[in-house]
């Protein structure tokens, strides 16, 4: 009896673990997550304006309705990724997601103080290296420095009813993530 | 043999606890870092880089992309100011004011998070499109017949949830984030 009641306490334990290992191993076999749904949206490396959310045609999961998107698949493998944009003069905001789905950086219109974006995502190996000899051309641009192999990019624009997406769209077009510094 | 009985007692015991409570976790957990306010709920680190794992696995499963600290904050309502989940076949007030932002949109889903298909081609409200009071409180009305006023308008399903987005608030952290002020949800009336 003694023995059984051992024997069930281990299996507790031994589900402890397995809980924490099945919770930590979810991200890597999931195949619905944002990156992955994103495939369908064309190549990497250039930005993908994505049509307004509407019910039964939602690019993404939970996406505000009200927010014209467009998203960028990028790698800092090759080198640094230069990002930018004219945007209008409404809210607008953007995010640096890591392969993961976590929101690691962000900003909006009135932080970056503009209309036109221009943003370099760069690892701190890259940046290391750039210090010795800073490229002239990033003097006009925001530097992030981020911990990241891949990743990507979403621009929100907020559209205040449906006749402005046909502008919101036309300026989400000149987004541009294949430029390096 | 009793050995091998007590062996697989201990298995059998380990894989269904194991599955089923990091099942449970992922897919309704989301108990940590939750901040409620009234009817609705947040959650500012879950989207963000110092996200607990499993708001990493829940965000794998859904394909959410979050807003960051830099964009804004989400709250979601999925029951009225009573507790009573939202449904369907009810009619809503969500009245009062909401936290300062420079921009916020009311949006609602169906309780899979999908957005629902009306007659009206409404899903939401903005904060500029509102009517407002004189003393700039707002009330809209959520139901499944025609209203007037700020109506918005909800398909036919058993329950569904309200997620309103804030955009370009101050508000980052827990502590300044309970005291705000929220609209309350009121049911109407049911039937």
């Amino acid at each position: 009896m003694t023995r059984t009641i051992l024997f069930l306490v281990g299996g507790v334990l031994l589900g402890g673990i397995i809980h924490i290992a099945v919770v930590f191993m979810v991200p890597y076999y999931a195949n619905r997550d944002a990156w992955a749904q994103m495939d369908r949206f064309g190549p990497d490396d250039q930005f993908h304006v994505l049509r307004l959310p509407e019910a039964g045609a939602e690019p993404l999961t939970s996406l505000d309705p009200r927010m014209l998107h467009a998203v960028c698949r990028f790698s800092l493998a090759g080198g640094p990724v230069r990002i930018t944009a004219n945007l209008p003069d409404e809210f607008w905001s953007i995010a640096i997601f890591d392969r993961r789905g976590r929101n690691i950086y962000s900003l909006n219109d009135r932080s970056a103080e503009r209309a036109r974006l221009d943003l370099a995502v760069i690892t701190p190996v890259q940046m290391a290296q750039l210090r010795q000899d800073p490229p002239g051309s990033l003097e006009t641009a925001i530097v992030i420095e981020l911990p990241l192999n891949e990743g990507f990019a979403l621009l929100r624009a907020f559209v205040s009813d449906d006749t402005e997406v046909s502008r919101a769209t036309a300026l989400l077009q000149t987004a541009d993530c294949s430029g390096s510094l | 043999m009793r050995l091998l009985i007590d062996i697989a007692i201990a298995i059998l015991v380990a894989t269904s606890i194991g599955f089923s409570t990091a099942w449970f976790a992922v897919e309704r957990g989301r108990l940590f870092g939750a901040v409620v306010v009234g009817a609705w709920t947040t959650w500012p680190d879950a989207g963000g880089p110092d996200a607990d794992p499993y708001s990493v696995a829940l965000l794998a499963r859904s394909g959410e992309v979050p807003l960051g600290a830099g964009e804004g904050l989400a709250f979601k309502a999925v029951a009225d100011s009573e507790g009573d989940l939202l449904s369907g076949n009810c009619v809503y007030s969500v009245a009062g004011q909401t936290p300062s932002a420079r921009l916020w949109t009311l949006t609602a889903y169906d309780r899979d998070g999908h957005l629902m298909v009306n007659a009206a081609r409404r899903s939401g409200f903005h904060s500029r499109e509102i009517l407002r009071r004189p003393d700039g409180r707002f009330e809209i009305v959520v139901s499944q017949n025609v209203g007037p006023g700020n109506w918005l308008p909800i398909a036919q399903v058993e329950n569904f949830q309200l997620i309103l987005r804030l955009y370009d608030t101050p508000l980052t952290t827990a502590s300044e984030i309970v005291d705000v002020d929220m609209p309350h949800i009121e049911r109407v009336r049911c039937g």
